[in-house]
């Protein structure tokens, strides 16, 4: 991680809360209007999938109503329940969407959501040891891991843990290889794990039982469609995902240098350990605005529409102050996450005869 | 019967919350219904603006229409409305000023409203809201109520508190209440009176009212409420009370009653609050403030003096959802769980223990932990 003097810090800290402060200063009626647009086209593309679902015996409405129901899960997941969560919108004083009481289409519970990814994530971010984030204590994404034998496989394991996505997420709570080493109960676990079968049974039943039950006769093709739709909803919220902080130049912390962190230095790991891609505004907006994943880690709860607009103000305070900002597009970026998973699934000696030393 | 309708809707409501992951199934759609017509919302009852009447430089009345599953309300009540102003939803407390048969007869209510100055939501009202908007329309509440069986009244008021009142005259009027009633009326200047001709409507048809309107600043000395002008009411002991108007007037009101032998029991008083309530007086010599620990949020903040607890959270970075901000629409409730607070309407301490309590009112008197 770039050396920054505590001085440093500190500047580089009143520069970014200049621009928070001048974005807060500004929230209103645009903010309201743009989130209640996203969920217009998120209701309209449900109801829509919904409704078309029954008629996929004829193939092109197959398609249709399978994208439209996938795309709607997406925009809910990412672009509103994801961003409410993280009390974006909690200025506007809305019920419906005030970060503590909002629940979202996956099997994940809000709650755990929140444990997990806006605290433990957010605060510990790639941490090693403390970011579970980091590879989903699944995959070995850097050498502060050991390697061992099964992680020859692990790009099997990415597979899978992107086919199945929202029960990975749902289950990242449990912390199963904390009980496996000893150092949780599962006892302690029951709580959490009676919330995850209530909220993976809620979803299971809409998009496997009900739909399909109500649409008898049709039964099978309404279950295919919304089998699809999670499956989209579940191979580009992984992609997306991975693509913030997996890339290739996207930095791992120590336990030891972030105790007792100052404001500047949070700043300073989220500046260095997350990165964007680029694209096109639809991008954007079906990522959640994760493609401005460094904006995001900054300012976790401006709302996303707004990281857009202050990027190249983030960008001219990174120049300023020597740091990288860690942009590319799309392909680019996702194909050094590809590259990552691989690399670090062979033994070290091999890697570095491969690859070369990591710098 | 009955039972097999609410075991249709209690079923209905789960499956709304299973496949809409919410506790208010039917508002789902509300972005969407929104658009073909504001008043098939279901997140709130919708209240749509019939008209809007100049009262005075600075009063207006909003005819509205609530949305027919609106509850209804008693003489006296008041309502919260909820407007959305610069992408802010903001939660404020006014009385009706119309009667209850205005409302089963043509589906109509009103409120009318004085702009305060500095006011952000009354402001809002005057300058943006017009016929054909609509608003979100609480349930009504409040026990300002006229006595079920007639008796002499005596009401006084003052400036805008008049709005509660022009409500209980209607409806005496409509159900030919059959006892004395007087009206004083206190406002600052003749064009200062709210509902003039309601007023003169009133008392021309409806023989039992006598009405005196005094105004307070239209000579060199000002003309408040004195002795005289009880004296004047004939029966007064035997009158039930009710006053609605300015502190100044209601603390002077109350002394003077005191005076003239009314009883405590049989004067009722309704505050309107223009600014962020005052604390009691009883209030003053205790200790408040101490520790506040948001155990959800992980976060600690102590405070010192009258500060509330939501004041607290926001100071401390933290945005718990509020509404009024008066002690009135609860949507600020929470759990404390450790702790003593003091009610800041009232002066009451709470209990040690946990409990519901509204952030807004809540000043800390000693440590408290909060569930936010």
């Amino acid at each position: 991680m770039k050396q920054m003097t505590e001085v440093q810090l500190q500047e580089l800290e009143q520069d970014l809360d200049t621009i928070r402060d001048e974005v807060l200063a500004d929230l209103g009626e645009r903010d309201a209007r743009y989130i209640r647009r996203v969920i217009r086209l998120h209701r309209a593309l449900e109801v829509g999938g919904r409704v078309m679902m029954p008629f996929g015996f004829i193939p092109p409405i197959f398609v249709a109503a399978t994208i439209s129901l996938g795309l709607s899960k997406i925009i809910e997941n990412m672009e509103i329940g994801h961003n409410v969560m993280h009390g974006q919108y909690d200025w506007m004083n809305d019920p419906s969407l005030h970060s503590q009481t909002y629940e979202w289409d996956t099997a994940c519970s809000s709650d755990s959501w929140r444990r997990t990814h806006n605290f433990e994530h957010h605060t510990y971010t790639n941490i090693i040891g403390k970011d579970r984030d980091y590879g989903y204590a699944l995959l070995r994404l850097s050498d502060d891991k050991k390697w061992h034998p099964a992680h020859s496989l692990q790009f099997l394991n990415y597979i899978l843990l992107s086919v199945f996505f929202q029960w990975g997420v749902s289950l990242h709570e449990l912390e199963f290889e904390r009980i496996r080493r000893g150092e949780v109960r599962l006892r302690d676990k029951l709580p959490f794990l009676r919330d995850l079968l209530h909220k993976g049974s809620r979803q299971a039943f809409k998009d496997y039982v009900f739909f399909p039950l109500i649409t008898l006769p049709v039964a099978p093709i309404v279950l295919a469609g919304n089998l699809g739709a999670n499956l989209m909803r579940n191979l580009w919220s992984s992609t997306v995902i991975f693509c913030g902080h997996f890339t290739q130049d996207a930095e791992t912390f120590n336990e030891k240098d972030c105790e007792n962190e100052s404001k500047g230095h949070w700043y300073l790991r989220q500046l260095t350990g997350s990165s964007n891609f680029t694209g096109n505004k639809w991008v954007h907006l079906l990522s959640g605005h994760l493609s401005y994943q460094i904006e995001h880690h900054v300012f976790p709860d401006l709302p996303a529409h707004r990281y857009p607009e202050i990027s190249g103000k983030v960008q001219a305070v990174c120049r300023k102050h020597g740091i990288g900002y860690n942009t590319g597009s799309f392909g680019h970026q996702y194909s050094t996450v590809v590259k990552r998973i691989l690399t670090y699934s062979l033994p070290d000696p091999l890697r570095t005869k491969l690859v070369g030393q990591p710098t | 019967m009955m039972l097999a309708r609410n075991t249709q809707t209690n079923a209905l409501h789960w499956l709304g919350k299973q496949l809409f992951n919410r506790d208010d199934p039917a508002a789902f759609f509300d972005p969407l219904l929104e658009t073909l017509d504001p008043m098939l919302v279901q997140s709130q009852t919708p209240a749509r603006v019939e008209q809007v009447i100049e009262e005075t430089a600075d009063t207006r009345t909003f005819v509205l229409k609530p949305a027919t599953r609106w509850a209804g309300f008693h003489a006296g009540q008041h309502v919260s409305i909820c407007v959305e102003i610069n992408g802010v939803k903001r939660t404020r407390t006014f009385s009706l000023s119309s009667s209850p048969e205005l409302w089963s007869e043509q589906g109509l209510v009103t409120l009318t409203i004085k702009r305060l100055p500095g006011g952000l939501v009354t402001n809002w009202l005057h300058d943006h809201l017009g016929q054909g908007q609509v608003l979100g329309f609480g349930e009504a509440f409040g026990d300002f109520l006229l006595p079920d069986t007639p008796k002499p009244v005596l009401f006084i008021a003052g400036g805008s508190g008049i709005t509660p009142i022009l409500s209980q005259l209607e409806t005496m009027a409509a159900r030919d209440f059959r006892a004395p009633v007087t009206l004083l009326y206190f406002v600052r200047t003749q064009q200062d009176v709210i509902a003039e001709e309601r007023l003169k409507a009133l008392a021309s048809r409806y023989s039992a009212l006598t009405l005196n309107i005094i105004a307070t600043n239209e000579n060199d000395k000002p003309r408040y409420l004195k002795s005289q002008d009880l004296k004047a009411v004939p029966g007064l002991k035997a009158r039930h009370v009710f006053l609605c108007g300015p502190k100044g007037l209601m603390d002077l009101a109350n002394e003077l009653l005191h005076q003239q032998g009314v009883l405590k029991k049989d004067i009722h008083n309704t505050f309107f609050s223009s600014a962020a309530p005052t604390l009691s007086s009883d209030l003053a010599d205790q200790v408040l403030g101490g520790k506040v620990e948001f155990c959800k949020s992980n976060l600690e903040a102590s405070s010192e003096g009258d500060a509330s607890l939501l004041e607290i959270a926001e100071a401390s970075g933290l945005k718990p959802r509020h509404g009024c901000r008066m002690g009135i629409c609860h949507q600020c409730s929470c759990r404390k769980t450790n702790g003593t607070v003091i009610n800041r309407l009232t002066g009451k301490a709470s209990g040690p223990g946990e409990e519901s309590v509204q952030l807004c009112i809540s000043i800390p008197h000693g440590p408290v932990t909060i569930d936010v």
